[in-house]
């Protein structure tokens, strides 16, 4: 699980594990079954190592059980998440990413969702831009163009979605 | 099975709201066909069986035998009543005479009424109804003294109603009735139609001017003037009737009930040409519209059948649906013309009027009905079965795509018309797309034209042969002319505008792409009124010279008549004029509409 | 290539079809400008208005308010007569259906533009000659349109649209009725047109079309709703794109 989706729930409030673990599997739906009950925590204990969450102190004295423990997000942290919202790039396992950032940052009212489509689209429509250009270079029916041909066509794809995303949020956003 | 009714009914109903103005104009062409039609029928019926139904009515006589001065033979010689007596006797008793009546006395007179001054043959009649031609009357009542009866044919010309006074021989007598009778030739035609030897003016066509009236035996013997113009006709019935042209080959001074049907047919010979060329006219002009309405039905269907397929209709109910809607509007205009017709038609039956068949009842027969529904339903058939059979062999996907008949390609037409200034280029590749419907257009044009200039040479034919006198006759010939060139004009004004309509609103889309690439509505609107007038010249100019041919081969005699020119530039001017007329409102209607409309992708 | 005067400038349009009851604001107060030579593109769902607004500035419709000037010249309020004018000189359009006409060949539907707008039929087909060269259709222009393919059916159209060299090209979802091999011949012949200095006005709601202006617009609801300038490369290398490299 990308530590970034984490920081950004954690933005919302501090939560326990469990806690997170239930936002993950109701914005995922089916699409989470396949996620490790215990990775998050490993996640969690990551992000604690490279600063970006710390532990709430626990009451005098007593050490709390793992998953009682209440994280939070630090200054480190909160800098990251806002770096996350705003990043463009569209890595391998990307719809799933791009899609709990939006919850995520809807959720932790920290950015218009509908923003961050906008900017993703925007880059996008570069990238097919100049995708197609590069086809539109190349001779025909040369290797070189039918792979550009792949990209265009999967970037089309993308960006449909894209749209999809910014009508499902701007709806979400008129109805509230 | 229910279901089905109701939902091919709704179906048609629906198609038909849907689209209000091209349902009108199917049934305005129709019902116009079918009116002229009727009138046509209705006048040639009235001139067809009439004469038999008088010689029923009156108890015709089969011969008549005419003796001393009544028909006007001979110069006057007084007839003896002796000589009568045996004339009487010989022949009531030949052989195959069952039956007669008369001498009955006849006698030259003049009639004057309200400024006509008219000959007529009087006869002197008893009050008592007599076993062979008792002259049917139709109005008011049978003769008694100082009363007259008149000839029903001859009334109607003279204008004269029951209970007029007329001078007759200087006498003033009331009109006591107006009758009907099988003996003698209706007016126009008249007993001098046949055995007048002694110079009586004639009148039009060869025929003198006379009329019949019926008085009281003492009136006529009162006419008697200096001896000799008393005659005498007896009627007589055979055991035969065909027998009559033999008997009076052996009896001289008679003639037969079948030389009178032949002067009647001779008399009316030329109304009965008039009324068949009008009739053949009519009768192509609608042929001419109902073909392009037709033609145009049956390529609409296609996508509608389509649809009705892919959503499951069965072959039936695609047919049902379709047969459903026509048959509707083709009965409802049929039974428009019918009527329309019957209304018109008594107007016009006052030509056949000395013989029985009341101006006032309907002339219209049942085979007149059963031919006018059945051009009605052949029509509506057409339209919707060919196209349902045909669809019910391509397969649904084709139909749905309704991909358009692509019209044929003419490179040498699109070639000139690309040098012709833009409406006629517009207009050039308009016909081209529809040949046949600019052929339709120019038939009917031509026809119109045919009509009207036959007409025109009548009128010539009449004034140059100075035929004033039996100006009576003449009116009822102009009037009947006029009658028909009313109905052509009107049938080929429908005709004219439902083309260019149908052409407007089949020409919409390439009217509407054509604006897009740069035409402007007033080339467009130029465009489609020259592509109706473009085939109407040809028509208008095919149309003189047809009509003047047309009517020396008709007048059967008649000399080669043409009229004068300024009237023929003026049909062929008019006709162009009223084409662009008519076409020039559906074109300009349909050019106006913003093209974005009409090209609508979303 | 991009000058700064505006060929096209449109103020406060609107169009609104139906009555009362049941009034439909196709186009809802769009302002427009495109400069000579600018490819722009307008996307948006369906039913969002776009297609009007192209009529609007085609001049194939006229608006229920506001401006359109054309090369400095108020057109909102011309006759009949002079949108004609307009249409065959000033403006060319394509079609999403394409809309040639059947019975003629692909050069006498290229020249029938010229004819209308008054060119003698030589130079009328000298020039159609000329464009379907341009177009890359030299050995088809006796051709019909059912023996076309759907992409040169469309660059058929697109040689038609420039006959009178109109100043501005409206086309319509051009790539809508195409497969993605016709969609590149098409898209290629735009950027050509675009090197040329062709001012292009492109409703579409396919990306990649899109993809290939200077300008793109989002519409909703008749109204224009974004803006985008297409110049800048993208963020990441065409290496990054197909995963080769960075993450």
């Amino acid at each position: 699980m990308q530590q970034e989706v984490v920081l950004a729930l954690l933005a919302k409030e501090p939560s326990q594990g469990y806690q997170l673990r239930a936002r993950l599997d109701e914005a995922l739906g089916p699409l989470g079954e396949g996620l490790n009950a215990g990775h998050i925590y490993v996640t969690l204990g990551r992000l604690e190592k490279t600063g970006m969450v710390a532990l709430e102190e626990p009451p005098q004295g007593r050490t709390q059980r793992a998953d009682r423990k209440i994280y939070h997000l630090t200054p480190a942290g909160q800098e990251r998440v806002f770096q996350w919202l705003s990043e463009v790039s569209w890595s391998r396992p990307h719809l799933a990413e791009f899609h709990l950032k939006l919850v995520a940052a809807a959720q932790a009212g920290l950015a218009d969702p509908v923003s961050i489509v906008d900017a993703q689209r925007r880059e996008m429509l570069r990238r097919l831009r100049d995708a197609q250009r590069a086809a539109m270079e190349e001779p025909d029916h040369s290797d070189a163009a039918l792979l550009l041909e792949g990209v265009v066509l999967r970037l089309q794809a993308d960006l449909r979605w894209l749209e999809a995303c910014e009508r499902n949020w701007i709806g979400r956003r008129e109805r509230s | 099975m229910k279901g089905q009714v109701v939902l091919v009914s709704r179906l048609a109903a629906r198609d038909l709201r849907r689209r209000p103005v091209e349902s009108l104009m199917v049934l305005l062409v129709i019902a116009a066909a079918a009116t002229t039609l009727t009138v046509a029928f209705a006048l040639s019926g009235v001139t067809n069986q009439p004469y038999q139904q008088t010689r029923l009515a009156t108890a015709g006589p089969d011969v008549i035998a005419v003796e001393g001065g009544g028909g006007g033979r001979g110069p006057a010689q007084p007839v003896s009543s002796a000589q009568l007596a045996a004339t009487v006797v010989s022949l009531t008793t030949a052989p195959g005479v069952t039956a007669h009546s008369g001498p009955y006395p006849t006698s030259l007179s003049v009639i004057r009424f309200r400024g006509h001054t008219v000959d007529v043959v009087a006869e002197g009649r008893d009050r008592a109804p007599a076993s062979v031609d008792q002259p049917k009357v139709t109005q008011g009542g049978w003769i008694r003294p100082g009363a007259v009866v008149i000839e029903r044919g001859f009334a109607d010309a003279l204008g004269v109603h029951v209970g007029d006074n007329v001078r007759l021989g200087g006498r003033s007598f009331r009109v006591a009735g107006i009758a009907v009778t099988a003996a003698v030739p209706p007016y126009p035609s008249s007993l001098c139609h046949i055995v007048c030897s002694f110079p009586v003016p004639k009148g039009s066509f060869g025929v003198p001017n006379m009329g019949l009236v019926w008085l009281t035996r003492s009136a006529v013997a009162g006419f008697a003037g200096s001896g000799s113009n008393i005659g005498y006709l007896l009627n007589l019935k055979l055991a035969n009737p065909a027998q009559a042209p033999a008997f009076a080959a052996q009896h001289p001074g008679t003639f037969t009930w079948q030389s009178i049907q032949s002067a009647i047919n001779a008399l009316i010979g030329i109304e009965q040409v008039a009324l068949g060329f009008g009739g053949w006219l009519i009768g192509l002009l609608a042929l001419a519209g109902l073909g392009v309405l037709v033609g145009r039905r049956m390529t609409e269907q296609a996508r509608r059948i389509g649809l009705l397929k892919a959503v499951g209709a069965t072959p039936m109910t695609v047919a049902g649906v379709l047969l459903f809607e026509h048959i509707a509007l083709a009965l409802a205009a049929a039974t428009v013309g019918l009527v329309a017709g019957s209304s018109i038609a008594p107007l016009l039956t006052g030509t056949g009027a000395g013989l029985v068949g009341a101006p006032g009842a309907p002339s219209i027969s049942v085979s007149t009905v059963i031919i006018i529904a059945v051009i009605a339903l052949a029509v509506a058939t057409v339209s919707s079965l060919v196209p349902a059979i045909r669809a019910a062999r391509t397969s649904t996907v084709s139909a749905l795509a309704d991909a358009p008949r692509v019209p044929r390609r003419r490179p040498m037409l699109t070639a000139v018309s690309a040098r012709l200034p833009v409406p006629l280029l517009l207009a050039l590749r308009q016909l081209s797309r529809r040949p046949r419907r600019a052929l339709l257009n120019a038939i009917s044009i031509a026809v119109t034209v045919t009509g009207i200039v036959a007409i025109l040479a009548n009128y010539a034919h009449i004034s140059s042969a100075n035929l004033t006198i039996s100006n009576l006759k003449v009116d009822r010939l102009n009037e009947l002319t006029a009658i028909i060139t009313v109905m052509l004009i009107i049938l080929a004004a429908v005709n004219t505008t439902f083309i260019a309509w149908a052409t407007a609103a089949d020409g919409r889309f390439s009217s509407a792409l054509e604006r897009a690439l740069g035409a402007t509505a007033g080339q467009v609107t130029a465009g489609l009124s020259m592509a109706a007038l473009l085939p109407a010249l040809p028509g208008a100019i095919i149309g003189i010279p047809l009509g003047i041919e047309v009517y020396h081969l008709l007048g059967s005699g008649t000399p080669l008549t043409v009229p004068p020119a300024w009237q023929l530039a003026g049909v062929f001017l008019s006709t162009l004029l009223a084409v662009t007329v008519l076409t020039a409102i559906p074109s300009r209607l349909s050019a106006r509409r913003p093209p974005a409309r009409i090209l609508q992708t979303e | 290539m991009i000058s700064m005067r505006p060929v096209l400038r449109a103020s406060g349009l609107c169009k609104t079809f139906g009555s009362e009851a049941a009034l439909v604001r196709a186009v809802d107060g769009v302002d427009l400008d495109v400069a000579t030579g600018e490819t722009v593109a307008i996307m948006g769902p369906s039913g969002c208005g776009k297609s009007t607004l192209l009529h609007l500035l085609g001049g194939l419709e006229r608006p229920s308010a506001g401006e359109i000037e054309l090369a400095g010249k108020t057109v909102t309020d011309s006759s009949e007569r002079a949108l004609a004018h307009l249409r065959r000189s000033a403006v060319g359009f394509v079609f999403q259906g394409f809309y040639l006409m059947d019975e003629l060949t692909a050069i006498e539907n290229v020249e029938l533009p010229g004819l209308l707008a008054g060119r003698s039929p030589r130079a009328a087909r000298a020039r159609a000659r000329e464009l379907l060269e341009q177009v890359g259709l030299a050995d088809r222009t006796g051709f019909l349109p059912s023996a076309l393919s759907g992409g040169q059916r469309q660059r058929v159209a697109i040689a038609r649209a420039l006959i009178n060299r109109p100043i501005i090209v409206l086309a319509d979802e051009p790539t809508g009725n195409l497969d993605s091999t016709a969609t590149v011949e098409v898209l290629r012949l735009f950027e050509a047109l675009h090197e040329s200095g062709q001012t292009l006005v492109i409703v579409t709601h396919e990306q990649r079309v899109a993809a290939t202006a200077d300008r793109l617009i989002s519409m909703r609801d008749g109204v224009f709703v974004d803006e985008m300038r297409m110049t800048g490369g993208s963020r990441g290398d065409l290496g990054q794109l197909i995963g080769l490299g960075g993450e």
